[in-house]
C-alpha cells in the first residue's frame, strides 16, 4: 500500500516537474511533494506503525524516491537558470564595431623616436649621453675645437651671433669639449641636440636641425676602429648590412678627417637619382680627434687618442621616413606629426 | 674651385687617366669632386673660314655672307655681327654642332638658309665678348682654330680645400694627380728667366708681420690688347673672365701656382717707392669694381707717395688700373698674413679670387716664382714687352719649421693597418716631402713650403697624407678594444623620456618649434623684449629673439592647427633662454609646455589638463594664482609639487584667440622640468604596510562660501581628523536651492582607523564629533 503511494508520488511529481513552466510552478510541485507538510512527509508519518523489517525496507524506498525527486528538481531548476541566463545574455547584444570613447595616445616627434633608438644603442655600448646648452660661448663652439677666429673654417658654418656676444651652437661638438673637461679619458660619449646655422630655409635646408655627436677616447683608437664602429652603428640604425667608405674631408677638430659615405640603400650602389648616380650617399663627417683639441681640453695626445663623428639626426629621420620637405619637422602641423 | 683637365695635364706630362676616373680618384684621395663637365667639345668641329662676300638683307643688320670654310664649295651663312668684313678669317660652326647645349642647324633667316653660323668669342666659350665675331689673325680655311681644344672641367667643393692653400691652383692639384697616378710633376716655373739686375722700384714694408714678402717687377713697352685664344679659353673654362693680356696673365698665375698678382700702371704711380702699410685714418680707396671703400686703420694697403693704390690682397685701385694707354707696368707678387686679409675682406664684405686664396695662408716662396712665370707668359701674350731692372723683393726670412719626427709605428697605430716603412717614405716623397731616415722605423720629414704655412705641422697631419694615399678602403675594420666600464648616468634624459612617453599616452602629440621668436610673440606673452637675447644676424625678420618661453611657439601651433582640427592636444619639450637683468647671465632651462584646445571647450578641459598634471607629477596641487595678462583672469593656477612651484596651468585669455579670429578654448601648462626632475630624483620612497585593522567611514557635508577653494576645506578636515585619518575623498559639491545664494555644499567621505587596533565605536564617535565641532568652530555650517 505504502509502496504504491511512494511509487505514485514519484511518478506524479516527476510528471509535475516535467510540466512545470516556470520556477514558481516547479517550487510549488517541490513543496507539495517534499515540503514539511508535503506528501512524502505524510507518508513517512505512517512508518511508525510498521514492523521494523518493513519499516527498513520502505525507508530505503522512500529515500530513493526522495533522492530521485531532488535530483530531478535540481536538474530542472538548473535548466530554468540556464534558460534565464541565455535570455538575459541574448538581450545584451552590442555592436562591437562601435567606436570606443576616450582619448587616443598622441605621438612623439620622429626625431625624438630616432634619437631614443640611437641613444639606446650607444648606451648598450657603454657610452655616456651628455647634454650641453644651445646658447654657447665662442670658446666652446670654435676655439676649443681648433677653429680660431681668423680661421677660414669659420665660414664653413654660418653662425647666429647673439646680443650678449655668445652664439647659437653650430654643431653638437662643443659638448665634446664639455665631456672631455668633465669626465676626462678614457671617454665614450654621445651628445644629441639641436643646432643652428644661419641659412635660408627651403625644402632641403633648415636653420634649425638635430645632430648627434659621438666621441671615443682611449689609449689606442685607430682609423680601422672607426670604420668598424661606423659600419656596426649604421647597420644597426638602418637595420640592414651597410657598406661604408671613408674619403678625405676637412674639419679642423679632427686629423685625419673624413667624409663617410654609405653605399646607396635605394639602388645598392648601381646608381640612381638619390645617389646622383654615384652609388654612394654622403652621410656624416668623422675623424681622429685632433691633438690640439685633446690638449686644449687637458688630455695628453701622446697618451690618448680617439675618434669623433657627427650624425645628422634630422637627415636620418628624413631618410628613414622618406620625408622630402625638412620644414615639416618644425612646422607644428598635426597632420604631419600625428603620423609618427 | 674649377680645374681644367688640360691645364693639369700640362704639369703631369703623359697623363692618361680619364677625367671621370680622375674625379673618382681625387674624391677618394684628396678632396671632394662635385662634377666633371666637358667644355669646348665643339672645338673639334669648328673651323676657320674666310669671308668671301657680303650682301645686305632686306631689313635689320643681318647680312648674307658667303664664306670659304675649306669644304671645296662656297657656304652661305646669315650674320648680324657688326665686325664682319670681306677677307676676315672667322670661326665657322657647321650645322649639327652644339654650342652651350644648343645644336646649330640649317636655319632659314628672312628667307635665306644659313648653313651653320659664324660665331663670337662668347658663343664659342672663349670669353664673355659677344660684341662681334671672333677674328683670327691668320688661319687656313677648314683648319681647326689654333690654340683651342676640347677640355674637361673638374669642380671641387671649396669647403674641402679650406686647409689646402696649394690646391687653390692647378699646380697643387697636378702634384696630387701625379702622386695618385704615379706620374711626374713638371714645374712650369723657370726662375732663371728673371734678370738679377738692380730693381727699378723700391719697396718699403712698414708691417712685415702683415706682409712677410713683397716682390715686384717693372716692365715697359707694354701694349695692352687681347690675350692669346688658348689663354682666354683656359681662364674662361675655370670661371675667370678674360679682360686683357696683362690682367689675364696675372689671373692665370692666380689659378696656377696659386699666386694672386696685381699689375699697376707704372706711369700712374707717384714717387718711385711702393709702400706696404696700414691705412691712415680717413683714407679711402676707389677700387677696380667701381666701389669706394672707407679704410680701417687695421686694413693693410699698398700705397704710393700720394696714398693707397690697393687694398692689400683684396682688390686694386681704379686710379692705377691697367688701361689701353698703359705702356709701363709694375707687377706685384706678394704674400700677406692670412688672418689680416680675412678680417679686411670680412670688414668690407668683399671676397675676391685673391682674398679667398690669401686667407688660406699662401706659400711665400711663390712671390718670385709668380714673377718668373708672369714674365714667360707676358712674352707670349704681350710681344715686345721688356723687363726694367731686376726683381725687387722685400722679404722677412721665412721661419723654416723643424722637420717632423715620424715613427712609422705611429702611422701604423693611428691607421690601424700595416703600412710598410718604404711605402710611407714613397708616399710622402711623391707629395713633395723630404724624408730622411734617422733611425730604423723613424723618419725625419721636412714639409715643403707650400704645405708648411698652416696645413702640416704634426705627425698626425702626416698620418693623414699616408692614409689617404694608401686609400681608406684598404684598411680592414677592427673592433676597438676598450675597458668595459659603466658610463655615468644621465637622469635628466631618462626623466624626459618618461615625461614624453606619458604625454603621448595621455593623447598629446609632440611638436618641435624654433628657438626664435619675434617682438609680437614676446609682447603677447608679456615678456619685455629688452630682457630677451636677440640675434644679431637673424635669418628672417620674424626670428629676432631667442625664446624665453615655449608658450609663443605652442600658441602659434594652436592657431595653425585650428583650421584642420576641432580639438587636439600638443606638447613640446625644449629650452627656454632667459637673461638675468642684473648679472647679464644667461639661464637655459628645460621646460615642457602642453595644450588642450577645443572648439566647443568648457571648464572640463581645465580639469582634464589638471588630471594630466597629476598623472605626471603624482601628488601635485594647484593653487589659484593671480592671472598674467595672457591668462584667463579666473582660470589661472600655480602647480605645486613636493613643496616647490614647478609651473602654471591656465586657460589662455579668450582675447588672444579672438585676436587670431578663433573661438574655442585652449588650456595650457608650462612646467620647469629641471626643477621637476630634481624633485622627482630627491624622493626617497619607503613602503607602508597595508592596514591590518579595519577602518570605519562616514560622510560630511560642509557648507561654505561659494568661491572658497575646496582645497582649504579639505586641509582643515584632514588637520582635524589627525593621525587616525586613513583616507579623505571628495564626493561632490552642490550649489543651488535650498542653499542660500553665494554658498555651496561640499561633501567628503572620511575613513578613520588606528594602525595597531580596531577602534571602538566610542573612539570613532569622539573623532567624528571633534571634526564636526572643529569645523563649526572655524565658521562652517555642517550637514551631518
Amino acid at each position: 500500500m505504502l509502496d504504491e503511494q511512494l511509487e505514485e508520488l514519484r511518478r506524479a511529481t516527476l510528471a509535475g516537474f516535467a510540466s512545470a513552466g516556470s520556477l514558481e510552478e516547479l517550487e510549488e510541485e517541490k513543496v507539495q511533494a517534499l515540503g514539511r507538510k508535503g506528501t512524502l512527509a505524510q507518508i513517512s508519518k505512517e512508518f511508525g506503525m510498521l514492523p521494523v523489517p518493513e519499516r527498513a525496507r520502505l525507508g530505503k524506498l522512500l529515500n530513493a524516491v526522495k533522492q530521485d525527486l531532488e535530483t530531478a528538481y535540481e536538474d530542472k531548476k538548473r535548466r530554468f537558470a540556464q534558460a534565464e541566463l541565455e535570455e538575459r545574455l541574448a538581450k545584451e547584444w552590442i555592436d562591437v564595431t562601435l567606436p570606443a570613447p576616450g582619448i587616443r595616445p598622441g605621438s612623439l616627434h620622429p626625431v625624438t623616436q630616432l634619437q631614443n633608438e640611437i641613444e639606446d644603442l650607444f648606451t648598450s655600448l657603454g657610452f655616456a649621453i651628455l647634454d650641453g646648452p644651445e646658447v654657447e660661448t665662442e670658446e666652446h663652439n670654435f676655439d676649443a675645437l681648433n677653429i680660431p677666429s681668423t680661421h677660414p673654417a669659420r665660414d664653413m658654418q654660418d653662425t647666429f651671433w647673439l646680443s650678449n656676444g655668445h652664439l647659437l651652437r653650430t654643431h653638437t661638438s662643443p659638448v665634446q669639449v664639455r665631456g672631455m673637461r668633465q669626465l676626462g679619458p678614457p671617454l665614450r660619449m654621445i651628445a644629441p641636440g639641436r643646432v643652428f646655422r644661419n641659412e635660408e630655409v627651403d625644402a632641403s635646408h633648415e636653420h634649425t636641425f638635430y645632430q648627434l655627436e659621438g666621441m671615443m677616447i682611449d689609449r689606442e683608437v685607430s682609423v680601422a676602429n672607426l670604420i668598424y664602429f661606423m659600419q656596426t652603428l649604421l647597420s644597426s640604425i638602418f637595420r640592414r648590412e651597410v657598406t661604408v667608405r671613408l674619403r678625405p674631408g676637412y674639419f679642423p677638430f679632427v686629423e685625419p678627417g673624413f667624409e663617410l659615405d654609405i653605399q646607396c640603400l635605394i639602388c645598392g650602389g648601381i646608381g640612381c637619382p638619390v645617389c646622383k648616380n654615384s652609388g654612394w650617399v654622403e652621410l656624416l663627417p668623422c675623424g681622429l680627434v685632433h691633438p690640439n683639441v685633446l690638449r686644449i681640453s687637458g688630455i695628453d695626445p701622446d697618451v690618448w687618442g680617439g675618434f669623433a663623428f657627427g650624425l645628422g639626426l634630422t637627415r636620418l629621420a628624413m631618410m628613414r621616413y622618406g620625408i622630402d620637405d625638412i620644414r615639416q619637422l618644425q612646422g607644428g602641423d598635426l597632420r604631419f606629426l600625428s603620423q609618427f | 674651385m674649377k680645374f681644367s683637365y688640360n691645364w693639369l695635364a700640362d704639369s703631369v706630362p703623359g697623363l692618361s687617366t680619364s677625367a671621370s676616373e680622375l674625379q673618382r680618384l681625387i674624391t677618394m684621395k684628396t678632396a671632394e669632386c662635385e662634377a666633371v663637365d666637358p667644355v669646348g667639345a665643339h672645338f673639334k668641329a669648328v673651323v676657320a673660314a674666310r669671308v668671301l662676300a657680303l650682301e645686305p638683307m632686306t631689313k635689320g643688320k643681318n647680312q648674307r655672307v658667303t664664306i670659304d670654310a675649306g669644304t671645296g664649295q662656297e657656304i652661305t651663312v646669315v650674320c648680324g655681327a657688326p665686325n664682319v668684313h670681306p677677307d676676315m678669317i672667322a670661326a665657322w660652326v657647321p650645322p649639327g654642332v652644339a654650342l652651350h647645349g644648343k645644336t646649330i642647324g640649317k636655319a632659314i633667316i628672312e628667307g635665306i638658309e644659313s648653313d651653320g653660323m659664324l660665331a663670337s668669342p662668347a658663343e664659342l666659350g672663349i670669353s664673355r665678348d659677344h660684341s662681334g665675331l671672333l677674328e683670327l689673325e691668320s688661319a687656313q680655311p677648314g683648319m681647326p682654330i689654333p690654340g683651342l681644344a676640347a677640355d674637361w672641367v673638374i669642380e671641387i667643393d671649396n669647403k674641402s680645400l679650406t686647409h689646402r692653400p696649394d690646391l687653390w691652383g692647378h699646380l697643387g692639384m697636378a702634384r696630387e694627380v701625379a702622386a695618385i697616378t704615379g706620374g711626374t710633376l713638371a714645374d712650369p716655373v723657370k726662375l732663371d728667366a728673371l734678370p738679377s739686375d738692380e730693381p727699378a722700384i723700391k719697396i718699403e714694408v712698414a708691417n712685415p708681420a702683415l706682409c712677410p714678402r713683397y716682390s715686384a717687377l717693372v716692365l715697359e713697352n707694354v701694349k695692352v690688347g687681347p690675350s692669346p685664344l688658348w689663354l682666354q679659353a683656359r681662364l674662361e673654362s675655370v670661371g675667370l673672365n678674360p679682360i686683357n693680356n696683362i690682367v689675364d696673365v696675372t689671373n692665370y698665375i692666380l689659378a696656377e701656382l696659386p699666386q694672386p698678382m696685381h699689375a699697376f700702371d707704372g706711369d700712374e704711380l707717384v714717387g718711385g717707392t711702393i709702400l706696404v702699410r696700414t691705412a691712415l685714418p680717413g683714407e679711402r680707396l676707389a677700387a677696380l669694381n667701381g666701389e669706394s671703400y672707407d679704410l680701417d686703420p687695421a686694413d693693410l694697403v699698398i700705397a704710393d707717395a700720394a696714398g693707397p693704390i690697393a687694398l692689400a690682397g683684396v682688390i686694386g685701385g681704379s686710379a692705377s688700373a691697367i688701361s689701353e694707354e698703359t705702356t709701363r707696368i709694375v707687377l706685384e707678387s706678394a704674400n700677406f698674413l692670412a688672418a689680416s686679409i680675412r678680417l679686411t675682406s670680412a670688414r668690407h664684405k668683399l671676397r675676391t679670387d685673391a682674398s679667398m686664396r690669401f686667407e688660406k695662408s699662401l706659400d711665400p716662396e711663390n712671390t718670385v716664382r709668380g714673377l718668373a712665370r708672369a714674365l714667360e707668359l707676358l712674352k707670349e701674350a704681350c710681344p715686345g714687352i721688356r723687363v726694367v731692372g731686376g726683381v725687387a723683393d722685400a722679404a722677412t726670412p721665412r721661419i723654416v719649421p723643424a722637420p717632423i719626427p715620424l715613427p712609422v709605428s705611429v702611422v701604423v697605430k693611428k691607421l690601424g693597418a700595416p703600412v710598410s716603412a718604404d711605402r710611407v717614405r714613397r708616399i710622402l716623397s711623391d707629395l713633395g716631402f723630404a724624408v730622411q731616415v734617422t733611425a730604423p722605423d723613424l723618419f725625419s720629414v721636412t714639409v715643403p713650403s707650400w704645405r708648411a704655412t698652416k696645413d702640416i705641422s704634426l705627425p698626425d697631419d702626416l698620418v693623414e697624407e699616408v692614409g689617404r694615399m694608401v686609400g681608406y678602403g684598404e684598411i680592414a675594420p677592427a673592433p676597438p678594444l676598450v675597458a668595459a666600464t659603466v658610463p655615468p648616468a644621465n637622469p635628466m634624459r631618462l626623466y624626459l623620456r618618461q615625461v614624453r612617453a606619458q604625454m603621448a599616452s595621455q593623447g598629446f602629440t609632440e611638436t618641435y618649434n624654433y628657438s626664435f621668436v619675434n617682438q609680437t610673440d614676446l609682447l603677447r606673452f608679456d615678456f619685455d623684449p629688452a630682457l630677451c637675447l636677440t640675434v644679431r644676424n637673424p635669418v628672417a625678420s620674424e626670428w629676432t629673439h631667442i625664446r624665453p618661453s615655449l608658450l609663443p611657439g605652442l600658441f602659434n601651433n594652436i592657431v595653425s592647427n585650428v583650421r584642420n582640427y576641432a580639438e587636439f592636444r600638443l606638447f613640446e619639450i625644449g629650452h627656454e633662454v632667459r637673461l638675468d637683468r642684473a648679472s647679464g647671465e644667461v639661464s637655459e632651462r628645460t621646460h615642457s609646455a602642453a595644450t588642450i584646445y577645443s572648439a566647443q571647450g568648457d571648464e572640463r578641459d581645465f580639469f582634464e589638463l589638471k588630471r594630466v598634471v597629476e598623472c605626471l607629477f603624482t601628488g601635485a596641487r594647484l593653487c589659484s594664482a593671480e592671472a598674467k595678462l595672457y591668462e584667463h583672469p579666473m582660470r589661472a593656477a600655480e602647480i605645486e609639487w613636493r613643496g616647490s612651484t614647478i609651473g602654471r596651468l591656465f586657460e589662455i585669455h579668450p582675447k588672444l584667440l579672438e585676436q587670431e579670429g578663433l573661438g574655442g578654448r585652449a588650456v595650457l601648462f608650462d612646467v620647469d622640468l629641471d626643477v621637476a626632475q630634481s624633485l622627482a630624483a630627491s624622493r626617497v620612497f619607503r613602503y607602508t604596510p597595508p592596514r591590518r585593522y579595519p577602518t570605519s567611514g562616514f560622510d560630511l557635508s560642509v557648507i561654505s562660501e561659494l568661491r572658497l577653494p575646496v582645497s582649504r576645506i579639505q586641509d582643515e578636515l584632514a588637520a582635524l581628523a589627525g593621525s587616525d585619518l586613513a583616507s579623505l575623498d571628495f564626493v561632490r559639491q552642490y550649489a543651488g536651492p535650498p542653499l542660500p545664494e553665494g554658498s555651496k555644499s561640499v561633501s567628503y567621505h572620511l575613513e578613520i582607523g588606528a594602525l595597531d587596533r580596531t577602534m571602538t565605536a566610542d573612539e570613532l564617535t569622539a573623532i567624528r564629533n571633534r571634526i564636526i565641532q572643529g569645523m563649526r568652530g572655524a565658521g562652517y555650517e555642517l550637514r551631518v
